[in-house]
């Protein structure tokens, strides 16, 4: 689900880039506030890691295979961090493995960042109440979020030489293949925070 | 009766209408034969394939969509110079090139990695990313 280089118009990697730019700006400046800002920078070069080597892992559902995106987990662990721990995973892998483009780091900046901050933001205001029902949401609902901004941006981008409704459909073939990623990510953070809450809560943004 | 105008008219028809033979020219040319795959191994099916002539990179010129195997065919355009080729699927894609010479043609194949080259590099990134956090907080401490 990462957004490779040569698919969108240069204008549109570019106001990606501003707009990712401005995200991170405004991450940095919240991290800034932190009584101890580097406090979390430990945490966040582990998630940057995980998150790093998710990509890698392909879940077969057929007939197509599908990777974690775990930036619900980033979300909810790492808080006003996760943004530019994101940029830092999304630009090794474009750089090691070809997973996303140069161009567009700005773009999966946004489409993974965006719902990374959603979920932390449920977290936090949810999270302590409902943890398992947060962690679940932010899990399942960080992909479907991932997705339809993926989605929207290779729409808006479609140049007029590519067959819209070929496109339509190779997208709307791809959304049907990560549903069970939906379910599957909400388990997942789901489990993971569970044991984190009990055996290592400082872990969390806000637990 | 057959008016003078109708008759005219009969006359006129184009000869190719009122021919029986027919004319086959096979000439071998040179083609090029893509096959799109993602890096888990599986097809790009339905992918659309086009191309960037190398004087016009910015209009991309439509040739396909691969079959269910990721393979297309083609007969390159004989326009010298470096051609770009992308194939494109729900946002995924990868471009390849060739350089039309003046009586060669060349393809730039991209080199793919193994899983052992992957996992060492997961290995190295873990190593620097953690690495770089602890000696920074170490001098920190220190």
């Amino acid at each position: 689900m990462h957004l490779a280089d040569g698919i969108v118009p240069v204008g549109m990697a570019l106001a990606g880039y501003g707009a990712s730019a401005g995200l991170t700006a405004l991450s940095l400046s919240r991290i800034n506030r932190l009584p101890d800002p580097g406090a979390g920078l430990p945490r966040a070069a582990m998630l940057v890691t995980v998150f790093f080597a998710a990509s890698l892992i392909a879940i077969p559902v057929p007939p197509a295979s599908v990777h974690l995106v775990l930036a619900g987990l980033m979300g909810v662990c790492l808080g006003w961090y996760a943004m530019p721990a994101i940029l830092v995973g999304l630009f090794l892998q474009a750089v090691m493995f070809g997973h996303g483009g140069l161009t567009t780091l700005g773009l999966n900046g946004l489409i993974f960042g965006l719902p990374a901050l959603a979920a932390f933001a449920l977290w936090a205001r949810i999270g302590g109440r409902w943890p398992d029902l947060a962690a679940a949401f932010a899990g399942g609902g960080t992909v479907l979020l991932a997705l339809a901004l993926f989605a929207g941006t290779v729409l808006l981008g479609l140049p007029a030489s590519v067959d819209p409704a070929a496109e339509r459909l190779a997208l709307m073939a791809l959304v049907t293949a990560h549903l069970p990623l939906v379910l599957a990510e909400g388990v997942i953070v789901l489990v993971l925070l569970r044991v984190l809450r009990r055996v290592e809560p400082r872990l969390l943004a806000h637990a | 009766m057959i008016r003078p105008c109708s008759l005219l008219l009969a006359l006129a028809l184009p000869a190719s209408a009122l021919a029986h033979g027919a004319e086959l020219t096979a000439t071998p040319v040179q083609a090029i034969s893509l096959e799109a795959r993602y890096d888990t191994g599986e097809p790009m099916a339905g992918a659309q394939v086009q191309a960037f002539a190398p004087d016009d990179p910015q209009t991309p010129i439509a040739l396909g969509q691969t079959d269910a195997q990721g393979q297309f065919l083609f007969v390159p355009d004989p326009a010298p110079g470096r051609w770009t080729v992308q194939v494109r699927a729900a946002g995924h894609g990868a471009i390849t090139y060739f350089e039309q010479g003046a009586n060669a043609l060349r393809v730039t194949v991209e080199r793919t990695q193994n899983w052992g080259q992957r996992a060492l590099m997961v290995a190295l990134v873990a190593w620097g990313a953690l690495g770089t956090v602890l000696f920074l907080r170490r001098n920190k401490r220190g």
